[in-house]
């Protein structure tokens, strides 16, 4: 406004129309039907407040009122004096042919107004008109902030013309908000609520740029106290916000740029992109705020984690992922479940945020398992799988970096010898140059440059092994001082340590050499290995898949560090060795002991003979001892262990003794704690015959295979080497025992039978054994079976009973509360009747 | 031939541990096999001639029969205690300590023969080596076979292995098989 004055030339509003009755206007039919049709629309001219108007289309920019006053007096001076040589009665104001034409103001609004009339306002609102103005500025204020200096006469206008429409418009909505509100049903209150939400929706996605207020609306929707509502505005939102949000992070403004006149355009963009942060931002906390309603829970959760998925950019991203993070542990599973999918989608697509966001939330998790002490849900831990480093990663770049400063002396000694001052500033001018366009390049790309990734990759890499060390270093503690802590989550008192164990064996190859050493000694600590084998050992806390996941892990990092020097973990051998007895099918997890069979047996390189033979021998008792998979894993890695030990195919050979072969021990001692002493040369592998007449057709195959070496000379080497590992092996036998089910229960009956007589087997011969099999007669098993599904319908019952039990107690409850309410009203009542 | 006094007993307990460790209690609890008697008995330790022999304790009975001037040996013969008193283990003592050892290294096939002349193990001739080997300790040194070649003592740890020099000596020599020809009147 300041501008226009300026101009010395005063603008002035046209003369008002005068006043007519509304009896003198006369309305045709037509126009009255069209009123009648378009009802809706009629608001706007009901709603007119002429004050404002008035206030609006005579004033005259920045001049005093009393000078407009007289300029106003003298047009109508003017006027009358060319009133005056008409015949007509100029005093009259009532009748001018002209003014009772009705006026088109800017917005298309017909006005009918005298002059006298409105002269005679113009004056009464000289003193108002700055409050009011206060007021209608009020909504525009934050527009023009933002805008910085919008001094442009344009733009003035623009407002001036706005803000008449505006009142009305927004008053005439609350008033109707409220009749309807009055007269609506809640339901109806709902559909209609949808409906503007849908169209705010919609009118947003069509041009973002232009109805970016609405998302304000949108925010104070999200206010109802219709907890519907909430929601759907909180998903519209969500909507919006995923198609608006732009690719790029949005910065904040420096002084400097403020300062700076921008063109109308980036004036618009600053305004949408202040406006969208500031709204973002809004959003961000209101979904945090409800978050912690049971009712919302999982609404806000959602939104969370696809606001993370589409926009890791974006502004705002720490609170977004620290709620995430969080969530992670959540007792809901559905929550869990989508906030680990959410953390994972940003670990694959690291493209989208170009791996910050990965570091900041690897910090998070490290930093939530610190404090809640290593007492999560293991999803934590697991999500950590899915981040990918470049293999390179652990090579040193030292070398390279300490190459680089040598060269750059030496140039710089040539350039000294060589005074070319000219040269010398040339060349400085060009690298400078160079260097501008790399860092625009790489601004404007999204790519990192190799050194940066690099960096971000390590530094993700140390907070991802602080978390494992942290987490071993906890379940350490713990079973050493016996501390069993009562966790509501799966697997004990350590439920981080098993994804914490398979995340150490999948990024093994990365571990720096100078952790290596305590780390297997942690790892052998945990897998319950004591150096004192005649005690007893500690109360061990941790599950048998668990210490066996141990010994996976140690030997993956080995492998994969040293390969140059052979290295024998003996002590985890002799871990393993024991382990396998402790194992049972249905308590512990059959995958884990099939990889343990594979990494430790099946691909270790070279294996001593003694050990080899003790692990031959109890393989074999293993397979007879448990179900088809199991044997088929075990076989497998027998098969194997022979097919490299050529001496130990002596025990394929039916008699028994003889086991001076480089051994002490003369007998076989199936209990032995250490392979060595075994003595497991000197026995001999019956129980390869009785896995001939296995029922399962692949393990008696596999039997009879192996047995079929023994007729073979020590070098040659029988049968080619199966391609199938004893994990593969495990898996597909598995999913085979899943489809038969039935058959497996019966198996497994069995099963249990022999599990029970097992250890009474080893002294006995092969046909005590078979004929201890035979005797499971018809009878017993179905006696057996018939217990079965007699405790199986017990169960059932008990659960209908109990379910109808709860129903029955509740209702109790609920009448009674009942009845003390009644009996409370009452009270009241007669209290107010007594007053 | 007698039991070994306790300060004896100590000094050969202290020199088999360094190898066997807790498996040093095996060795002396395994169960015998000699003799004609229904139970097995135990074996033992016994000084003669200021050597150490183990035996089991059904030949140590029969042994008492013979006279000390005419006894030459009883059982395995261990080790021997010096002039000056200390205790050093033979190279008899190589098969049980090889099957109760708790670190072992391998050698490569070409240079057994090296070991087998008295020279102690550089580390270019390290094939395998049982992890957590600490400097210090006792190892028992095979060939890739697993046939035991001899002992020694650790120079370095397994984990110090893999930064030394390619000639740095990993084990130092005790006793080698090689000794049954090079000090073969001696060992008698």
């Amino acid at each position: 406004m300041g501008k226009s004055s300026k101009k010395n030339k005063v603008i002035l509003a046209p003369p008002l129309p005068p006043e007519v009755d509304d009896e003198d206007i006369i309305v045709s039919d037509e126009d009255v039907d069209f009123v009648e049709e378009n009802r809706e629309h009629v608001h706007l001219i009901t709603g007119l407040n002429r004050k404002a108007l008035d206030k609006v289309v005579t004033r005259v920019p920045d001049h005093d009122e009393d000078k407009v006053e007289l300029l106003y007096e003298e047009r109508e001076r003017k006027r009358r004096a060319a009133l005056a040589l008409k015949p007509k009665d100029d005093d009259d104001l009532e009748v001018d042919p002209v003014d009772a034409l009705p006026v088109k103001t800017l917005q298309g609004e017909l006005l009918y107004r005298t002059a006298k009339r409105a002269r005679s306002e113009d004056k009464a609102k000289g003193a108002e008109s700055k409050s009011d103005d206060k007021d209608a500025d009020a909504k525009q204020s934050s527009q023009k902030e933002c805008k910085g200096r919008s001094n442009k006469k344009e733009d003035s206008k623009l407002q001036n013309v706005q803000r008449p429409l505006e009142i009305p418009k927004e008053k005439l909505h609350s008033v109707v908000l409220e009749e309807v509100k009055e007269e609506l049903s809640a339901d109806e209150l709902f559909e209609k609520k949808k409906a503007q939400l849908a169209e705010l929706g919609m009118a947003m996605l069509e041009d973002p740029e232009s109805n970016i207020r609405s998302l304000n609306d949108l925010l104070i929707i999200c206010n109802d106290t219709d907890q519907r509502v909430v929601k759907l505005a909180i998903m519209s939102l969500l909507a919006v916000f995923r198609d608006i949000i732009p690719s790029y992070r949005i910065r904040q403004l420096t002084e400097k740029e403020l300062a700076v006149e921008v063109s109308k355009e980036v004036k618009k963009t600053r305004y949408y992109e202040y406006t969208l942060i500031r709204s973002y931002k809004a959003y961000l906390q209101k979904l945090i705020s409800l978050e912690k309603q049971p009712y919302f829970y999982l609404v806000a959760v959602r939104c969370l984690c696809s606001l993370l998925d589409a926009a890791p950019h974006f502004n705002h991203r720490e609170s977004l992922l620290a709620s995430v993070v969080k969530n992670l542990s959540s007792s809901n599973d559905v929550a869990r479940k989508l906030c680990s999918e959410a953390i994972r989608s940003l670990f694959r697509n690291e493209g989208k945020h170009r791996g910050e966001a990965t570091v900041e939330a690897v910090r998070l998790i490290s930093a939530s398992v610190k404090l809640n002490d290593c007492q999560l849900h293991p999803d934590v831990i697991e999500v950590c799988l899915s981040l990918k480093f470049d293999e390179d990663l652990g090579k040193d770049e030292s070398k390279e970096e300490k190459l680089k400063p040598k060269k750059n002396k030496r140039y710089q000694n040539r350039d000294v010898t060589k005074p070319s001052e000219k040269k010398k500033i040339k060349k400085e001018l060009l690298s400078k140059a160079r260097q501008e366009v790399h860092a625009d390049l790489r601004a404007v790309s999204f790519t990192l440059d190799p050194k940066e990734k690099k960096m971000i990759q390590r530094e993700t890499l140390a907070a991802l092994f602080e978390t494992y060390f942290r987490i071993l270093k906890h379940s350490m503690n713990t079973s050493n001082s016996r501390y069993k802590a009562t966790s509501v989550f799966p697997g004990g008192s350590h439920p981080l340590l098993a994804p914490c164990l398979e995340g150490l064996g999948k990024f093994s190859h990365l571990i720096d050499l100078d952790f290596m050493s305590e780390l297997i000694a942690c790892l052998k600590k945990l897998s319950g290995y004591t150096d004192h084998q005649g005690e007893i050992p500690p109360d061990n806390t941790l599950s048998v898949s668990e210490r066996l996941q141990c010994c996976i892990v140690a030997f993956k990092v080995w492998r994969s560090n040293l390969e140059a020097l052979n290295v024998d973990l003996q002590d985890f051998f002799v871990q393993f060795y024991n382990l396998i007895l402790e194992y049972r099918p249905d308590r512990d997890r059959g995958e884990v002991l099939a990889d343990a069979l594979k990494t430790l047996l099946w691909e270790g390189k070279q294996q001593d003979m003694l050990r080899a033979a003790a692990f031959i021998k109890r393989l074999a008792t293993f397979a007879l001892s448990f179900g088809s998979a199991e044997a088929i894993a075990a076989l497998i890695t027998l098969k194997h262990l022979l097919q490299k030990n050529t001496k130990c195919r002596n025990m394929l050979e039916n008699d028994a003794g003889g086991g001076s072969l480089s051994s002490l021990v003369a007998k076989y001692d199936p209990e032995a704690k250490d392979p060595y002493l075994s003595g497991a040369l000197a026995t001999v592998l019956w129980e390869l015959s009785l896995l001939q007449k296995h029922y399962d057709e692949t393990v008696s195959g596999m039997a009879s295979n192996i047995l079929s070496m023994a007729n073979l000379n020590a070098t040659q080497n029988p049968v080619q080497l199966s391609s199938s590992n004893p994990l593969e092996a495990y898996k597909d036998l598995s999913m085979g025992r899943e489809l038969s089910k039935p058959t497996h229960k019966v198996s497994q009956t069995l099963k249990s039978k022999r599990k029970r007589r097992s250890k009474e087997f080893v002294a006995l011969s092969p046909d005590v054994l078979e004929k201890a099999d035979c005797t499971v007669g018809e009878d017993e098993l179905r006696e057996k079976l018939q217990n079965h599904f007699v405790v199986l319908r017990g169960i059932s019952e008990n659960e209908r009973l109990r379910t109808e039990l709860n129903h029955a107690l509740s209702s109790i409850n609920m009448y009674k509360e009942y009845n003390k309410q009644k009996k409370e009203s009452k009270k009241s009542k007669k209290k107010v009747a007594k007053a | 031939m007698r039991p070994l006094d306790e300060k004896e007993t100590t000094m050969v307990f202290e020199k088999l541990f360094k190898f066997t460790g807790p498996n040093l209690k095996h060795l002396l609890e395994r169960p015998s096999v000699e003799g004609p008697d229904p139970e097995p008995g135990r074996y033992c330790l016994r000084l003669h001639k200021n050597r150490v022999f183990y035996a089991s304790e059904s030949l140590v009975r029969r042994a008492t029969a013979v006279s000390r001037t005419r006894l030459a040996g009883v059982g395995t013969p261990i080790g021997k205690f010096t002039h000056g008193g200390a205790f050093h283990l033979t190279v008899h003592a190589l098969d049980l300590l090889a099957a109760h050892a708790r670190r072992r290294i391998w050698l490569k096939p070409d240079t057994e023969r090296s070991f087998l002349f008295g020279n102690s193990v550089p580390k270019s001739a390290l094939a395998r080596i049982t992890e957590n080997t600490k400097s210090g300790d006792g190892v028992v040194v095979m060939s890739m076979a697993d046939v035991p070649l001899g002992f020694g003592v650790a120079a370095r740890g397994a984990q110090d292995c893999r930064k030394a020099d390619t000639n740095a000596v990993v084990v130092l020599h005790q006793s080698d098989a090689g000794e049954y020809l090079r000090k073969e009147e001696e060992l008698m």
